[in-house]
């Protein structure tokens, strides 16, 4: 889950740079994302283990292609949000394109950043529990066999460890945004 | 020095935004581009650091065209300040202020010292101020750290776009003194945008008052333009304030119709000004404003008994006027 988010966050975050002041570059690149997105994992799984096979490459594949979308989205509106005045004095004082992306810009739309990582992080738990199908191990493995042997307490006690797991992914990166707002 | 020549800026086939400007503001003078909405004021402040491009004519500094130098390092040397003030949000006080001299790489020593000595310059005790993030800090203290963060390295020239209009009119009077002050010892060359005549009288060595349509209507020193209005549209903006200003003066004593009132409604003090009693006439519902002093009624202000006041009044301030011509 770490390792699928480590891959797309850092391109979904270029795309969202790219796209933040190419408005038809954004309607398509959203676009896309969004009709990834509302896949259905249980399809998604089937359509990714036709190229890649069984195992852990397609649940990262999945999870990657889940993350894209909350993390293009918010570096857009993140990007859009950041106050006009702000980025004209940055002009207005000689800072090239470039410095006032990574010095203004960029800084002023982290925390709407990393709310996008945090419903991809959140959706990728979930995700994630599914991947059992396609052999990808994992706390799902033990969802699924509970179900299979009838045994309702490992059941329950595997989806507490998950929602448990889910929440403190939730909470930790609820944490890091507040403290990148801090004083705003 | 600053020089306009002949500067055009047209956005599409509509009428120019700026038509035909030429003046030229010598070094160490205020020149304040003042007029309506539509004037063409920030389209011709933001030509001199080419955040906008002529369309044609050409501005130069010191005698060089603005275009032939790259406009990164053009800015540099340009402090810019904006009605918005623009701090930027995520970073501290003495980090905003050190936005330009980082972008020069002085070295840290340096740039310490100078922080410092803009903060007491723009009257924020370092100590207190320096790490205080921008929403700690009220308007106008604000729009101070903007003005330290224009002038951090030193610019020889100010842009100053309606700097103090987001800000109450206590606070704005209070840092259009401080500009005066600053202005003072350091003789930069500034070009101040603003739409109230009231600063561009205050604050400007010279006036170039701008029409819509990005005429310049008449450049000349704020006692001129208040003597000998060049144009009947110039006579006309600044007429309108003069007789506002003139309200500001005068007080309540002045135009009290002593006696009983039938008004009714807010009440004002002898020694209120007449401004003051405008207002309430204005909010009030009857014809007529009660002039209370300490609990008893003196009289009442009218509009007719205002207009007589200003009459009467018209002879000293056409002196005055002259005194200062």
């Amino acid at each position: 889950m770490v390792l699928a988010l480590l891959i797309a966050v850092p391109p979904a975050v270029a795309l969202g740079v790219a796209a933040a002041r190419r408005p038809r570059l954004a309607a398509v690149a959203v676009g896309t994302a969004g009709v990834i997105f509302t896949i259905p994992s249980l399809a998604l799984f089937a359509l990714l283990v036709g190229p890649l096979g069984l195992g852990t490459a397609p649940a990262v594949a999945a999870l990657a292609l889940y993350s894209v979308l909350p993390v293009l989205r918010n570096t857009v509106v993140g990007l859009h949000e950041v106050p006009p005045d702000a980025v004209e004095a940055a002009r207005g004082m000689g800072m090239t394109e470039a410095q006032s992306l990574w010095r203004v810009r960029l800084p002023l739309a982290l925390p709407v950043v990393v709310g996008g990582v945090r419903v991809a992080a959140v959706t990728a738990v979930g995700v994630a529990t599914v991947a059992a199908l396609v052999a990808a191990g994992g706390l799902g493995d033990s969802v699924f066999a509970g179900l299979r042997a009838g045994d309702s307490t490992e059941v329950l006690a595997a989806t507490a460890v998950i929602a448990a797991l889910a929440l403190t992914v939730d909470g930790t990166l609820a944490l890091v945004e507040r403290w990148l707002r801090r004083g705003r | 020095m600053i020089r306009y020549e002949a500067v055009t800026k047209r956005y599409g086939d509509g009428p120019p935004a700026l038509d035909g400007l030429t003046l030229e503001v010598p070094a160490g003078e205020t020149c304040v581009l003042v007029g309506p909405s539509g004037g063409g004021k920030t389209t011709a402040l933001k030509m001199v650091n080419r955040l906008v491009e002529p369309t044609s004519g050409r501005v130069l500094i010191d005698g060089r065209d603005v275009a032939s130098t790259d406009p990164v390092i053009l800015r540099r040397g340009i402090g810019y300040v904006i009605q918005q003030v623009g701090l930027f949000p995520h970073l501290d006080v003495a980090a905003n202020v050190a936005t330009v001299p980082k972008l020069l790489g002085w070295d840290r020593d340096r740039i310490e010292a100078r922080v410092d000595e803009l903060l007491d310059l723009v009257g924020l005790e370092p100590g207190t101020y320096r790490h205080r993030r921008p929403e700690e800090l009220s308007g106008g203290q604000r729009q101070r750290v903007g003005v330290a963060r224009a002038l951090a390295a030193d610019p020889p020239i100010l842009l100053m776009d309606e700097p103090f209009g987001a800000v109450d009119p206590v606070t704005r009077a209070r840092l259009q003194d401080e500009f005066l002050r600053v202005q003072r010892t350091l003789r930069r060359t500034v070009v101040l945008v603003t739409h109230d005549i009231d600063e561009a009288l205050r604050l400007g060595d010279r006036l170039a008052v701008l029409a819509t349509g990005g005429r310049l209507e008449q450049y000349a020193t704020p006692a001129e333009v208040l003597a000998r209005p060049a144009t009947a549209f110039v006579a006309d903006f600044v007429g309108a304030g003069r007789t506002l200003r003139r309200l500001d003066l005068l007080t309540v004593a002045d135009a009290l119709v002593p006696g009983r009132t039938t008004g009714g409604g807010p009440s004002v003090a002898p020694a209120a000004t007449l401004a003051d009693a405008m207002a309430a006439l204005l909010t009030s519902d009857g014809p007529s404003v009660p002039v209370v002093d300490g609990g008893s009624v003196l009289g009442e202000v009218t509009l007719d008994s205002i207009r007589a006041a200003l009459r009467e009044s018209q002879v000293d301030v056409e002196v005055d006027v002259e005194v200062d011509t």
